[in-house]
This record gives C-alpha cells, sequence and structure tokens, in this order.
C-alpha cells in the first residue's frame, strides 16, 4: 500500500500548469478524453491522471468515470498498462479505508459521508454488472503483473465491502473458483500472499465455496505453502494460510471428512513436531501460528460436530502421532501459557469420549522429578491459586474430558481417595482434589467440586464409593466422611463460589442414587439449611442461584427417596417443602437457575467460557442434570403445583421447554436414524435367508431328482434349472446340464424299463410258442399211432399218394422253415452284436463318469457344494450306467436264451417234419387228411414264426433306441468335458466341442 | 493408507436418479430409502484395488436440482472421473443426458486450453471417463428406458455404460471400479498427465516422480505462456 501511497503522492506532487481548475473539472475532462480519444497513448494518459485523483477526488472519480474506465477494461484489454491504470483507479475507488489525502478534500468539498461506506457504495454500483466480475475474472488469464496484481486487490476490495453479492456472482461464474485458485501456484509471491486473502474473504460463510476451494486441491497449496514458509516460524503468510484453511473446515462436515479421508491430518503432525526443534524461541507471530494451528485441530475434534466424524477424526490423530506430538508440547518447557492452555484445551477434545485416547493420557508421565502421571501433574496447577486462570480452567476442562464417558478413568480418581490406598509418599488425584476443596481459595473449592463431581456423572457404582471415602480435617480428631465435610463447609458461610461448586457436587452425587440420598439425610443438619436457604429472602443475583440449587437439592432428595429414612421420608419431606417454603416459593426459585444467562452460556457447550473467576457459576455436566430433572423435581416436591403451573407460561418456560423439545428432538433423530440402520440390517438379513431359502429349496429339488433317479421311479422332474441362481451364472450352466443329464438318463431309464417289459412279453411268446409246439408233437405222435392202424388195413394202395404227401411236406419245411429260421439267427447274432457294442459303450462311459468325478477338482470354496454335488450326479450316473449295463447284460442273456429256444425250436419243427414224413410214408392211403391237417399245423406255425420274427424286429428297434440314447448320454457326458471315444456320431463332433469349450472357459474362471 | 494413485470422481445426473444412493452403496454398503435432497455437494471416499495396486477414490456427489447447477459445474475441472446417472423408470432423466454431456464436456475443459498451451494432446481435453449409469434396475417392472437404448447413447458419445441398482447394490461396485480401470489404462497409456492436478489424478505419497518430464512442461509453466500475445 505504501508503494502505490507514494505513487500517488508524487503524480499529485507535480504542479498543474496554468490556473488552478476543479477537481470536478478535471475529472470530466479527463472521462472526456478516455472516451473519446481515438490514440491509444491518449487514452492512457488520461486513465493514468484518473488513477491519480481516485485517492483525492474519489467521489468524483467514482461517481462519474466508473464506466469509463469499465469500458476501458473491455476494450483496452490487450494493454496492459492501461489495464493496470484504470484496475488501480478502482481499486482506489473501492478501498475500505480512508485516504489521508481524502479527508481533507471531503471535508472541504462535501462534508460527506464516510469512506467504507463509500467504498462499499461503489463496490455495490461495480458489482450490479454481473459482466464486470466476470471481466476481473477473466483478466486474472493474463500474466502480466501489471494486470494480475491489481485484479487480485480489487476483488479483494470488493469481496471485504460485499461479501455475500460478490460470493454468489463468483459461484456462477464459470471456473471462476478454479481461476482464483490457480494464482495459488504464481511463482510471484505478493499475488500468491494476496490470493490467500482473497480466498479468505471468499470462504468466510459460504459452504458451497468452502467446498469448491476445497476441491481444487486448496488443501494441497496451503500445505505446501506452509511447508515452504517453514511451518511456525513462517510468519504472517502461514498465519493467512491457517486462517483459510479454518474457514474451510469450521462448521464444514463435508469439507471435514474430505480433510480426514485426504490423509491430511497426518501432515498437520508436522505442525507441532518442528516448532520444539527450532532456535527461534517464541516470537508473536510463532505464537499466533501455533494458536492457529492448534484452532485448526480443535475444529475437526470439536464436541459440537458429528460424533462419528469426532471419532474417527480421534481415531486418526492418536494412530498418526499427532496426540503424542500435542502431548509432548504440553510437557515441554518455555512454552507461552496461551500455548500451553491451548494445547491442553486441544488435547482436551482429542481425548474427550474416546476409550483409547484417554487410555494413552493415563499413561503418559510428566518429565518432573520423581516423574508423575500427567494428569497429577495438571491437576497441581489446577488447584494452585498462583497459576493463570485461563490455565486452570483448561486443565478442568481437560480433567472433564478425561473422564467423560470413561468409566474405568472415574474408578481411577475415586480409588485414590478410598482410605486402604492412600500412600502418604505420593501425589494423588483424590489428594489434590480433596486439598483443592479445602483449600481457602474459592476458585480452587469450585475447581475440584466440579472436577470430583465428573468422577461420579452418570455411574452409580462410584456415587456409592465415594459415599465410604473418610478426611482427617486435623490430627487427632475422628475422621468425617467427604459428605460431612462437605455439609461443613456448606454451613461455614463461605464464599458464594465454594458454595456453588459444593452443591453442584452434592446434587451429581444425590441424582439417582437413594443410598446417597439416605447418607446425606442422616446428616443431621442437612435438611435444615437447605430449607432455611430456599426460604430466604435475599436478592442478589448470585444468592439467588445459590438458592435454587438448595431448591434443587431438596427436589432431589424427594424425587429420589426410597423411605428407608424415618424421619425424612419423601411425604414428610414434601409436607416440610409446603408448609415451610411454600410450593410456589420452592419452584420459583428452582425456575431462578435456568433464567440466568451463565446457565444458558454453560449448558451451551462443554468447553468452559469463562474468562475471569467472576464468570465461573455453572458447570456443563451440571446444567444437562438440571435440564433433565428440574421439571420431575417440581413434581416430586409440589404435585399440587404441577397441574396449576400450565395456566401461567413464562418465556423462561418455554424456552427450557424448547430446550426439551430440541434434546428429545435430536434423541428421536437419533433413534430414527439407529432405527432406520437397524431396519437397513434387518432387510438384509431377510435378504439373506431368502437367498439361503431359495438355495435350499433348489438343493432339495435337487435331492428330489436325485432321489426320484435312484428310485428308478418313471415321475422325474423335467429339470432343476428353474430355481433362480441370480448369484452364479456358472452355477447355472451347470445345473442346466446337470437337469438335462438327469432326465436324460430318466428317460434312458424309462427305455430300459420298456425294453425289459418287451422282453418278458418276448419271452412269454416264446413260451406259449414251445407248449404249442409241445402240443403240434403230441398231435403227431396221435397221428402217427393212427397211421399205425392204418397200416394194417392198408399197405399198397396210398403208397405213391403217401409218397407225394410227404415229398410236399419235406418240401414245404424246407422251402419254408430253414431259411427263415436262418434269418432269424442272423438278426439274432447281429442283434447280440449290437448289444455287445453297446455293452462297451457303456463300459467306457462308465469309466469316462468315474473319470469326470475324479477330475473334477473342487474349484474354490465357494462352489464346492455345487461341486459336490456334480459329483454325485456322477456317482448316479455312474449307478445308473452300471445298472444299465447289468440290465443290457441280462438282455444279453435273454437273448441268447431266445436264440437256444429258437434253435431247439428248429430242431423240433424239423423233427416234427421228418416224423411227419415218416407218417406220410406210412400211412400211404389214409394220409391225405392227416396230411392236410400236419399242413394247416404248418401253416400255423409258419405265421407264428411271422409274429416271433416281428417282435425281433422290435427288439431290434429298442435297441436302435437305446443305442441313440447312449449315444445322447455320451454328448452329455463330453459336455462336461469329458473324452469320449466313438467313431459313431462324428456328425456331431463340431456340437461337443463347442460346449466342452464352454465348459473349459467356465472352469478357467473359476480358476 | 498409503495409495498409488488417487483419482477424483465426480457424480452427475437428474435430480432423484440415485447419485447419493449409489454413493452411499459403494462407500458405506447401505441403502437408505429416503435421502435428503442433496444441498451442493457432499464428499464420500473409499480405497478399491486394481492390478494389485491401491487406489483412492476420492468421489463428490453433486446435486441434481436446476438451482444448484451453477455450484456443480465448478467440479468437472478437476475431475478424472464422472458417473452420468439416469433413472431407469423414467423417461425424462434419460432424454436430460445430452445436456448432462455437453455441460461436462464443456465445462472440463474450457480451463485447460489456457493452462495447457503447448502441449497440444491436452488442448481438446475431453480424457474425463465417463460412465453412463441406468440406476434403479430393481424396478424392472416400471422401466421406461430399455438396456438397449443406454447402450446405443453410451456407444454414439464415447461412453462407458451399465445398468445399477443402488439398492440392490446390483453392479454399483462394478460401475466405480470399471471407471477407475478405464483411468487406470488411460494412464498406462500416457493419456493423462499424472502430474497435473487439473486432470483429477494424484500419484501416491510413496509412487512420487519415477516418469516426470515424460510427459513433456505441462502446469506452472504452461501458465506463463500466456502472458506473451
Amino acid at each position: 500500500m505504501d508503494y502505490f501511497r507514494s505513487v500517488t503522492q508524487t503524480v499529485l506532487g507535480t504542479p498543474q500548469p496554468g490556473h488552478q481548475p476543479t477537481g470536478a473539472e478535471t475529472v470530466e475532462r479527463l472521462i472526456d478524453r478516455v472516451q473519446s480519444s481515438t490514440l491509444l497513448e491518449d487514452r492512457r494518459d488520461g486513465c493514468r491522471a484518473l488513477k491519480a485523483m481516485s485517492r483525492k477526488y474519489r467521489v468524483l472519480v467514482g461517481a462519474h468515470a466508473m464506466d469509463t474506465l469499465t469500458q476501458v477494461l473491455e476494450a483496452d484489454r490487450n494493454d496492459h498498462e492501461i489495464v493496470n491504470y484504470a484496475i488501480e483507479s478502482l481499486v482506489n475507488v473501492t478501498g475500505p479505508e480512508e485516504y489521508p489525502e481524502e479527508a481533507e478534500e471531503g471535508e472541504e468539498a462535501l462534508g460527506g459521508p464516510q469512506s467504507s461506506a463509500l467504498g462499499e457504495q461503489f463496490t455495490e454500483i461495480f458489482t450490479k454488472r454481473r459482466e464486470n466480475i466476470e471481466l476481473l475474472i477473466n483478466l486474472l488469464d493474463e500474466f502480466d503483473f501489471k494486470v494480475r496484481y491489481p485484479t487480485v486487490k480489487l476483488l479483494t476490495n470488493l469481496l471485504k465491502n460485499r461479501p455475500k453479492d460478490l460470493q454468489e456472482v463468483i459461484l456462477v461464474i464459470p471456473s471462476g473458483v478454479s481461476k482464483l485458485m490457480d494464482l495459488l501456484s504464481d511463482s510471484r509471491e505478493v499475488i500468491r500472499n494476496d490470493t490467500l486473502l482473497l480466498l479468505t474473504q471468499l470462504t468466510k460463510n459460504n459452504t458451497n465455496l468452502q467446498k469448491i476451494v476445497a476441491f481444487e486441491n486448496g488443501y494441497d497449496h496451503l500445505f505446501e505453502i506452509i511447508k515452504g514458509e517453514g511451518y511456525a516460524d513462517g510468519g504472517v503468510v502461514v498465519e493467512d494460510c491457517l486462517t483459510l484453511m479454518l474457514n474451510l473446515l469450521r462448521n464444514n462436515p463435508s469439507n471435514q471428512t474430505f480433510f480426514k479421508e485426504g490423509s491430511y491430518i497426518q501432515r498437520l503432525t508436522s505442525f507441532f513436531t518442528l516448532p520444539l526443534d527450532s532456535e527461534e524461541g517464541w516470537s508473536a507471530q510463532k505464537v499466533t501460528n501455533i494458536h492457529y494451528m492448534l484452532q485448526l485441530v480443535r475444529t475437526l475434534v470439536a464436541p459440537q460436530n458429528a460424533a462419528q466424524t469426532v471419532t474417527s477424526c480421534q481415531k486418526v490423530m492418536s494412530q498418526c502421532g499427532l496426540l503424542q506430538a500435542l502431548t509432548s508440547l504440553l510437557m515441554a518447557s518455555g512454552v507461552p501459557v496461551d500455548i500451553l492452555t491451548d494445547t491442553i484445551s486441544t488435547v482436551s477434545d482429542t481425548i474427550r469420549g474416546s476409550h483409547a485416547n484417554q487410555e494413552f493420557f493415563t499413561s503418559m508421565m510428566a518429565p518432573s522429578t520423581p516423574p508423575r502421571p500427567a494428569i497429577v501433574t495438571l491437576l497441581m496447577s489446577m488447584v494452585n491459586d498462583k497459576q493463570p486462570f485461563i490455565l486452570r480452567c483448561a486443565v478442568l476442562y481437560c480433567f472433564q474430558c478425561f473422564l467423560y464417558r470413561n468409566q474405568t478413568g472415574q474408578a481411577q480418581i475415586v480409588q485414590t481417595l478410598l482410605p486402604q490406598t492412600a500412600d502418604a509418599s505420593l501425589v494423588t488425584a483424590g489428594q489434590l482434589l480433596c486439598s483443592g476443596l479445602f483449600s481457602p481459595d474459592p476458585v480452587s473449592n469450585w475447581f475440584a467440586a466440579v472436577a470430583l463431581s465428573h468422577s461420579l456423572v452418570d455411574n452409580a457404582t462410584q456415587k456409592e464409593h465415594m459415599l465410604r471415602v473418610q478426611l482427617t480435617t486435623s490430627v487427632g480428631s475422628p475422621p468425617v466422611s467427604l459428605m460431612q465435610q462437605c455439609m461443613s463447609i456448606l454451613q461455614a458461610g463461605t464464599k458464594v463460589l465454594t458454595r456453588f461448586g459444593i452443591l453442584m457436587l452434592l446434587s451429581t452425587w444425590l441424582a439417582h442414587s437413594p443410598v446417597a440420598v439416605h447418607t446425606f439425610l442422616t446428616i443431621s443438619s442437612a435438611v435444615p439449611y437447605l430449607t432455611t436457604h430456599v426460604s430466604a429472602n435475599e436478592h442478589d443475583e448470585l444468592e439467588m442461584v445459590c438458592q435454587g440449587l438448595c431448591a434443587f437439592l431438596l427436589g432431589l432428595c424427594v424425587q429420589f427417596n426410597d423411605g428407608s429414612n424415618t424421619s425424612f421420608s419423601g411425604d414428610s419431606l414434601r409436607q416440610l417443602v409446603t408448609d415451610r417454603i411454600g410450593a410456589e416459593t420452592f419452584s420459583d426459585k428452582l425456575g431462578n437457575i435456568s433464567r440466568t444467562e451463565a446457565y444458558t452460556k454453560a449448558a451451551k457447550s462443554p468447553q468452559l467460557l469463562a474468562k475471569q473467576p467472576s464468570e465461573l457459576v455453572f458447570d456443563h455436566e451440571f446444567c444437562r442434570l438440571f435440564k433433565s430433572l428440574e421439571v420431575s423435581c417440581v413434581r416430586a416436591v409440589t404435585p399440587q403445583l404441577a397441574g396449576s403451573s400450565s395456566t401461567e407460561v413464562t418465556p423462561a418456560e418455554v424456552t427450557k421447554y424448547k430446550d426439551i423439545i430440541r434434546d428429545q428432538d435430536a434423541e428421536i433423530t437419533q433413534m430414527r436414524e439407529k432405527f432406520a440402520s437397524f431396519e437397513a440390517t434387518l432387510s438384509q438379513m431377510h435378504k439373506e435367508k431368502e437367498n439361503l431359502a431359495a438355495e435350499l429349496q433348489q438343493l432339495s429339488d435337487e435331492n428330489t431328482v436325485l432321489k426320484a433317479q435312484q428310485g428308478i421311479s418313471v415321475k422325474v422332474p423335467e429339470s432343476t434349472s428353474d430355481v433362480p441362481n441370480a448369484s452364479d451364472e456358472r452355477g447355472d450352466n451347470e445345473s442346466d446340464t446337470k437337469g438335462q443329464v438327469s432326465s436324460d438318463l430318466a428317460t434312458l431309464q424309462q427305455q430300459l424299463l420298456e425294453m425289459t417289459h418287451a422282453r418278458d412279453y418276448y419271452y412269454y411268446e416264446m413260451y406259449k410258442k414251445d407248449t404249442e409246439l409241445t402240443a403240434l408233437q403230441q398231435q403227431q405222435q396221435q397221428s402217427q399211432e393212427q397211421e399205425q392202424v392204418q397200416q394194417v388195413v392198408s399197405t399198397n394202395e396210398a403208397k405213391v399218394e403217401s409218397q407225394q404227401g410227404r415229398q410236399n411236406a419235406a418240401d414245404f419245411f424246407d422251402s419254408l422253415s430253414n431259411p427263415e429260421m436262418e434269418n432269424l439267427r442272423k438278426q439274432l447274432e447281429d442283434l447280440q452284436l449290437v448289444l455287445y457294442n453297446k455293452d462297451s459303450e457303456i463300459q467306457q462311459l462308465k469309466d469316462t463318469v468315474s473319470q469326470t468325478s475324479v477330475l473334477t477338482p473342487p474349484p474354490d470354496s465357494q462352489n464346492g457344494i455345487q461341486v459336490k454335488k456334480i459329483c454325485e450326479e456322477n456317482n448316479e450316473a455312474y449307478g445308473i450306467n452300471s445298472l444299465l449295463e447289468e440290465e443290457n447284460a441280462t438282455l444279453r442273456q435273454q437273448i441268447k436264451e431266445y436264440e437256444i429256444h429258437v434253435k431247439q425250436l428248429q430242431t423240433q419243427l424239423e423233427t416234427s417234419a421228418a416224423m411227419a414224413a415218416a407218417a406220410t410214408a406210412a400211412t400211404m392211403t389214409k394220409g391225405t387228411s392227416a396230411d392236410a391237417s400236419a399242413l394247416s399245423r404248418c401253416k400255423h406255425l409258419e405265421y407264428e414264426l411271422d409274429c416271433l420274427k416281428r417282435e425281433q424286429e422290435d427288439l431290434l428297434v429298442l435297441v436302435t433306441d437305446q443305442e441313440s440314447k447312449v449315444a445322447e448320454y455320451r454328448r452329455k457326458l463330453r459336455a462336461y468335458g469329458e473324452e469320449v471315444t466313438d467313431d459313431e456320431d462324428d456328425d456331431e463332433d463340431g456340437e461337443n466341442f463347442n460346449l466342452s469349450d464352454a465348459y473349459d472357459d467356465d472352469l478357467d474362471e473359476l480358476q | 493408507m498409503s495409495y498409488a494413485y488417487l483419482f477424483k470422481y465426480i457424480i452427475i445426473g437428474d435430480t432423484g436418479v440415485g447419485k447419493s444412493c449409489l454413493l452411499l452403496q459403494f462407500t458405506d454398503k447401505r441403502f437408505q430409502p429416503v435421502h435428503d435432497l442433496t444441498i451442493g455437494v457432499e464428499f464420500g471416499a473409499r480405497m478399491i484395488t486394481i492390478d494389485n495396486k491401491q487406489i483412492k477414490l476420492q468421489i463428490w456427489d453433486t446435486a441434481g436440482q436446476e438451482a444448484f447447477r451453477s455450484i456443480t459445474r465448478s467440479y468437472y475441472r478437476g475431475a478424472a472421473g464422472a458417473l452420468l446417472v439416469y433413472d431407469i423408470t423414467r423417461r425424462e432423466t434419460f432424454n436430460h443426458l445430452t445436456q448432462w454431456l455437453e455441460d461436462a464436456r464443456q465445462h472440463s475443459n474450457s480451463n485447460m486450453v489456457i493452462m495447457l498451451i503447448g502441449n497440444k494432446r491436452q488442448h481438446s481435453n475431453s480424457n474425463m471417463v465417463i460412465m453412463l449409469i441406468g440406476n434403479k434396475s430393481d424396478l424392472d417392472s416400471r422401466r421406461e428406458v430399455k438396456r438397449e437404448e443406454g447402450e446405443a447413447f453410451a456407444r454414439e458419445h464415447g461412453l462407458v455404460f451399465m445398468e445399477t441398482s443402488a439398492k440392490t447394490a446390483a453392479n454399483v461396485e462394478e460401475a466405480f471400479i470399471n471407471t477407475a480401470r478405464e483411468i487406470y489404462e488411460k494412464i498406462q497409456e500416457g493419456v493423462f498427465d499424472v502430474h497435473n492436478e487439473a486432470n483429477g489424478i494424484k500419484i501416491g505419497p510413496q509412487h512420487s516422480p519415477s516418469g516426470a518430464g515424460l510427459t513433456g512442461n505441462p502446469g506452472a509453466a504452461g501458465g506463463q505462456g500466456g502472458g506473451c500475445c
């Protein structure tokens, strides 16, 4: 700024020639010159002069020349010098600060408005045209320093004056933020540093812009700059970087997540490890820088943030060593108090509610002699009234955070108070707290009481343990209980701050603990003290708070009274309140608490915001307790009031209820979220269950199929492939093939069954024929006998004829029986051959099936079940195959038998023919009739044979069928990837290859 | 938490197509049937593995509403991958794809040209890998946009295509990972300049400049070239 000031002063210093024209005239002339001149040189001179006047005659230049200057930016953009003058003029016009030379002039001419308001007004005029801002952003593309630098300054001015407007405009300019971010990489540090200020203004209170800057690698840029500048020792630039980074993170959960996910927390660690190593001491700038660095950490783990984010950040912080770095800063010597205070607060937020971090904190030792736990060292400074107040506050907050949701820690602290562990040589937390409680310093009392109350929060066990704490007040006197001692302090009429502390401790102690209430009521002075104070009539604000606290304590005695104390049962206490205090007074006094400003403040945040001892009143945890029990307390003590009080609603009550509603709302939202997540889990489980059920169904279906196949049942389910199996396509394929195979097997089975039936039938026919043949034989014997009888009657007469007849019969048999039989036999032999072939095929198939079952290894555990199923299927197939084979063997056997039968038949026929011939020869004359009958018999026989032949053909067809089935079966096996050698179905090879290829692919994929 | 590469993604598309649900399913593996309208932009992150390399995905889930369009445009530049989502049960979300694509192509490179003068390959940069996603594939009964139409659109505009369901998680993982794979392949081919932040790619801390100088002189030096005219 000085640079410009000197420049303008030089320009102003040159005396104007001729008479002195007024400022207005000059500005007018210059505007005219810039607008109308055709020469660039002239326009440039005009702009230069305008710039020179823009400070002293700021109003004139701003009011009249703004449009002209904007036109210059548009029209003469390529001349960097004139652009420079124009922008510089605008910078001066919109500057938020007041110029000394302007003040003189302003008083003379206008007596006018404040310059800061002026700057804002001009900013408003300039910003009204969105194109102007776009123009400026586009000017940033120019690399020339003369253009870029003033543009950054102008934009910063505009942002300072009207942040909201500018932010909105820049947000919608395409790549607006990107261009600004690019300036951070500018090699000229002046531009880079001013850009930091510009971005800080830009991101102030605008979540969207904060996110975009983060997206544009903002964190990376900033960390680079901080590193380049030397971290905390890096001067004001580091501070600017940290301010900007804080802007990006504060109240912006999305950016916080991004910060965590981008592993930037890890980079924070180096912030705190390096400053300790440096030799430079603690300059003011360094203190500021470290202060901002600590702020940065706190922003990430602030209790106000979403619990989930805080927890994950805390985890990362302890993992990456940031917590360790912070604690070593805490323990380092020579650290300025405010930094130490900040560090304690930061460590507090880092350990708050995180069990692992709390444990780490417990184990931390201070580098003192002898080494003591860090907690003890910190408590020592808390109860030391020589220490700075803010530091003591920070320690109390640290202690609170250490005990927050930490039952182990609470137990440890209470343990140090109990008699059996008291070791005189060691300073313990308990000792320090007790000494604080009874020290003459009221602030120490308050701190110690609040600290003790935190070891009891939401922890019924410790409330009981604490009752056993005994104290020795002075040498020789008998020990008194802690609670008794507290009462004594109260009665001693000490400072109000001490009483606040003790009353809050007692309230926390008695709440939700009937045992503690009982013990409290046995202290004889307790109830009288409380009733006296509640009914007291002092109007000092702090005293009223004290009365309220007493009322609350009395209320707790009623609410959590188990009736074990006969003199002060719930009812008698209620009566006491009504009689001695009055129900309305009681609830009024109670209500006083929530009406105070201190209460609202303390309830807002767990951090202690007090800057001085007088601001200490309430503790955050106590406020939480009070809020949750106030209403039920009033109801418990004054049931008659609870109903009537609804007619009159005080604003404080409204806010109270609002608070309650808000709390409940938050709880409901939390519950709802939980519910939603549970529901999601449930639906997921349902889905899984359905999947499992479907799988089970599929398995049982397959099982049924297998069972059906095993039982050679005719009703085989068509296929199992219909069962959906979305998860595994390969599984689908397999089950498809399996289904086919099984159905094929079933048909094959059926065929076999039919064949067996046919064979049985055949056999039966054979048997019939056999019996008929026997009958024929018998008849022939009969005829023979007849012939023998006839022979006696006539011997010569029928010789010729019978000879003729015999010839005929023989001829007939020769022509008919013999070739037919031969055919039949041949066919049978063929059949036999075919059966044999088939048999060997089946043998092969059997082998391959067994190979398949061996060769298909379990591809992976997931498909294990499926593979097992395949194996089972294969075994099944194997069993069926062997069955088939057996069937075939029996079939062959049958056919052999049948063949033998046919042979027998043939021989029988031959013998019968021979016998018939002999008979005809014997009968001679009367044989004609016998011959005829024999002839008809023979014809019948012929017919029978025909039948036989046909049946054989049927059998042949069946065998062929079976053969084709076997071929199909073989093909299926090929589909499994098995090599089945057969020369008969070459024509199907193409298809088979495809199938096996697909299978191989599947296998590869699995492996 | 070390990684070989870091990719920046954006998720874009009409309002209500399930962008936030896709992100939630990918990062948290859960589905929220009722989801608030996204305000501006939300952030999510997850680690994946490609080619045995750890890759960190940083994902910016943008608001689909027209009112936020100007804000979300700021995220196009600086993203290596975009997931362009439509709803298969709402035809109009499909019809708007062209607009989205124009927007993405326009804003992902407008500044790039100036930034990267002298680096011709980057000149007409639309290296951004865009994955077209037809979401809600579980609602097949209410389908209004055929799968084939999506495929055709993707083919025509050079996008990768997938149909997903944020509800059943079908293809969600694949959509994000396939996009990353595409980017990874482009890096291997040398199409992406990994040292230019504006490309939305960062090399992990332990993988620092092994192949520096391979892609000429990008970034900072490029900016200076602008002043010479």
